[in-house]
């Protein structure tokens, strides 16, 4: 393991940049510093303001803080799976012995990332860490690959997502692309060989190009039919064709007319079983040797999620047994399907942000046996997404398809009428549908209908999860998304 | 009970803003009164016989489909056309809107031709005009309310011969600066909203349903439904564009 060290040092030691702190940046980690213990005191775990304000202040003070971190920053970007992506590749950083700061998944702008940073300097702007892992937002990504110079970047997918902010798909591809060409020299990039619109992108000089891909026969997938969002060639706009669809528009392509392919990934995953206690069972075929790990996360894009994690992990050169070791340790992220007990009713907890995120959460939820008791709870803020158009892209209907085994399902949140609309016209007759507009009077109406012994699906958009975390703290359960999760 | 037949234009191309929402009120509503709806899906380079359509859907594309479509639905232009002036009904949001002009000028400063059915034309603006919207909409007297969800870079200018769908009350509309919003030209709407449009507005979708039932003669009087949770949902949307806040 030291080895290992060893030879990253070597290779990443452009990256440190000790000596003394200036003035001006200086100022702005005071500043920083003193509006972090402002918020808390004030009870809220604000991200935004302090970043913003020492930003303000100092423009570089991330490039500043981050290249005293001892090795470095990795980044991770794209539509889904940046939180529990990131949190992998912590969670494997750790288990090597790093030690590693990141960022939470509400606070992925270049000012939330400046948080991070400061929240962990000393009062001199020292950095006690060795790496900083941050989730950075599509559209923050090429400002803070820029800023911060990383070792690396990781990019998940890309969906369709908060095209109110973005515009249109191609221009998330386009904000990838620039994030991309701002690597610095000897750095490395990991993407999805599955994702199309992915595995175009150019890399810059000397930065490597890691992929990873899924090799996995699976069942037909009835999910199919929405979220396709990239049909086309990304070279010469052709139709693609497909030999394997894993979700979306994510599988084993090829274009007829200009010979682009899916690339031969280096990390493959092969196997996937069920093993013990919810355990699946995931073989890894890396380019010299086999990893075997066991993976307590559900779902496919977990595998994905894993395998970028470890994709990463082995371009920072950690070894195999480590990285098997840390992804059995691995518990869902933030609002994740994350799990809540109340009184022998198990609550879960899963994020939906877009079609295609929200569709595998409703496999997941339709694997579950027995009855279904489901919030919804929809807000259009700006972290959620103003539009909320994508509600109709989500596959609603395959839950009225089941319709018999849920009780009443609750729609939530600023924008519940929507949704509880979006719940008539997928099949559900009105009777069934409660609208409470209120998240905190949502749980509870939902909580007096859960029976002891059944579990309570919660499905909120980003700001309606803090919300709703925020009741169940106070009902004394989980804790505050700012003490860690 | 009657029967329409609904073409939806390229739906593997054009449905980027909840399209499906769309198709899935009109589907519903003619459903729920007992009116069969035959989709038939029309792809590029498929043959379209536009004497089986009584309502053509055209949603929404990104800037690199809609040039794909474009192309396409340029060779079918003598054909929709003739069915344009024998009334058949048209329904277009957004991407497709601006393909009913003269032509539209994408993002990069390209100059795509239209198909020059409905006299509008699209310049490419400086930002996107986004945000809910809610325009007063004259199809009905008293004008009824419609609200949705707008996201376009386009700016979109009437020609002397169009009416605009409605007036803005909140939102942006056509091109940000003469309150107009979408284009009603014969039986052809068309729109920048979405949100879905259909679902939150019913009478929008009923208006649609009734033209497309007249289009052949058919019976148009629709049954009443309960629309309660549309209105509710309606309202709701119209009161949180007036306040436009999104923090």
């Amino acid at each position: 393991m030291e080895a290992e060290k060893n030879q990253q040092q070597n290779h990443h030691d452009s990256h440190k940049k000790a000596g003394p702190i200036g003035i001006r940046h200086l100022v702005a980690v005071w500043i920083g510093k003193t509006l972090i213990a402002l918020t808390r005191i004030l009870g809220r775990g604000g991200t935004t303001l302090p970043g913003r304000a020492a930003l303000a202040m100092a423009p570089g003070l991330s490039y500043v803080l981050a290249g005293r971190l001892s090795r470095g920053t990795i980044v991770v970007t794209g539509t889904n799976g940046k939180t529990t992506t990131a949190a992998l590749i912590d969670g494997i950083l750790e288990e090597a012995g790093f030690k590693c700061i990141h960022n939470q998944s509400g606070s992925n702008m270049s000012w939330g990332v400046a948080s991070t940073l400061i929240e962990h300097s000393s009062w001199t702007g020292q950095m006690d860490a060795d790496i900083g892992v941050m989730e950075v937002d599509e559209g923050a990504f090429p400002g803070v690959t820029a800023g911060l110079q990383p070792l690396g970047v990781v990019v998940t997918n890309i969906f369709r997502d908060q095209l109110d902010r973005f515009g249109e798909i191609d221009s998330i591809r386009d904000l990838i692309q620039k994030g991309i060409d701002a690597l610095p020299p000897g750095s490395f990039q990991v993407l999805n060989a599955d994702d199309p619109s992915l595995a175009a992108l150019t890399s810059g000089k000397d930065v490597k190009r890691w992929t990873f891909g899924l090799e996995l026969e699976l069942p037909p997938d009835e999910f199919l039919n929405t979220g396709r969002d990239i049909k086309t060639c990304p070279v010469c706009s052709h139709k693609l064709e497909y030999t394997r669809f894993y979700f979306a528009h994510i599988g084993h392509y090829q274009c007829p007319s200009c010979n682009y392919q899916r690339p031969e990934p280096d990390l493959k995953l092969t196997s996937c079983s069920a093993g013990n206690e919810g355990f699946n069972r995931i073989r890894i075929s890396l380019p010299e040797q086999k990893l075997e790990a066991e993976l307590a996360l559900p779902g496919l894009y977990n595998l994905y999620n894993a395998l970028a994690a470890v994709t990463c992990a082995r371009a920072l050169g950690i070894p195999g047994p480590l990285i098997s070791r840390a992804l059995k340790k691995a518990t869902p992220s933030f609002g994740r399907m994350e799990r809540f007990e109340k009184e022998g009713r198990e609550i879960v907890m899963a994020l939906i942000k877009n079609p295609v995120g929200a569709n595998e959460v409703l496999r997941t939820l339709l694997n579950q046996p027995g009855t279904i008791n489901l919030v919804v709870a929809i807000n259009d803020r700006i972290a959620d997404g103003t539009d909320v158009s994508w509600l109709w892209d989500v596959d609603f209907e395959q839950l009225a398809g089941a319709k018999s085994r849920f009780t009443k399902i609750i729609a939530s949140g600023r924008r519940a009428w929507d949704m509880a609309v979006r719940f008539k016209y997928a099949g559900f007759k009105p009777e069934q549908i409660l609208v409470v507009e209120d998240t905190g009077r949502a749980i509870e109406e939902a909580l007096e209908q859960t029976g002891t012994g059944s579990e309570l699906f919660i499905l909120p958009t980003y700001t309606a999860m803090l919300e709703m975390r925020g009741h169940l703290n106070k009902m004394g359960l989980g804790s505050p998304y700012w003490e860690g999760s | 009970m009657g029967k329409i037949n609904i073409y939806h234009l390229y739906p593997a191309h054009l449905n980027l803003y909840g399209d499906r929402g769309n198709m899935l009120a009109l589907c519903r509503r003619a459903n729920w009164r007992d009116i069969e709806v035959n989709i038939v899906p029309v792809g590029p380079g498929k043959e379209i016989a536009f004497t089986s359509c009584d309502l053509l859907f055209m949603g929404g594309g990104q800037d690199s489909d809609q040039k794909l479509v474009a192309e396409d639905l340029k060779r079918r232009h003598r054909e929709i056309q003739k069915a344009v002036q024998e009334n058949m009904v048209i329904f277009a949001v957004c991407g497709s809107y601006q393909l009913l002009g003269h032509y539209y000028t994408t993002a990069r400063g390209e100059r795509i031709g239209g198909l020059d059915i409905v006299d509008l034309y699209t310049d490419a603006g400086r930002g996107r005009l986004i945000g809910n919207a809610v325009i007063s909409c004259s199809l009905w007297d008293p004008p009824r309310t419609l609200t949705g969800f707008e996201n376009h870079g386009g700016r979109t200018f009437l020609g002397p011969g169009v009416q605009p769908l409605g007036t803005v009350l909140y939102g942006f509309g056509n091109n940000g600066a003469d309150k107009t919003e979408g284009a009603v030209y014969k039986n052809i709407i068309g729109t920048y909203l979405h949100g879905s449009l259909l679902p939150k507005n019913p009478w929008l979708t009923d208006h649609l349903l009734r033209k497309a039932l007249a289009f052949r003669h058919q019976d148009t009087a629709l049954r009443d439904l309960d629309d309660s949770l549309e209105e509710q949902a309606h309202q709701a949307a119209v009161n949180l564009a007036a306040r436009r806040t999104h923090k």
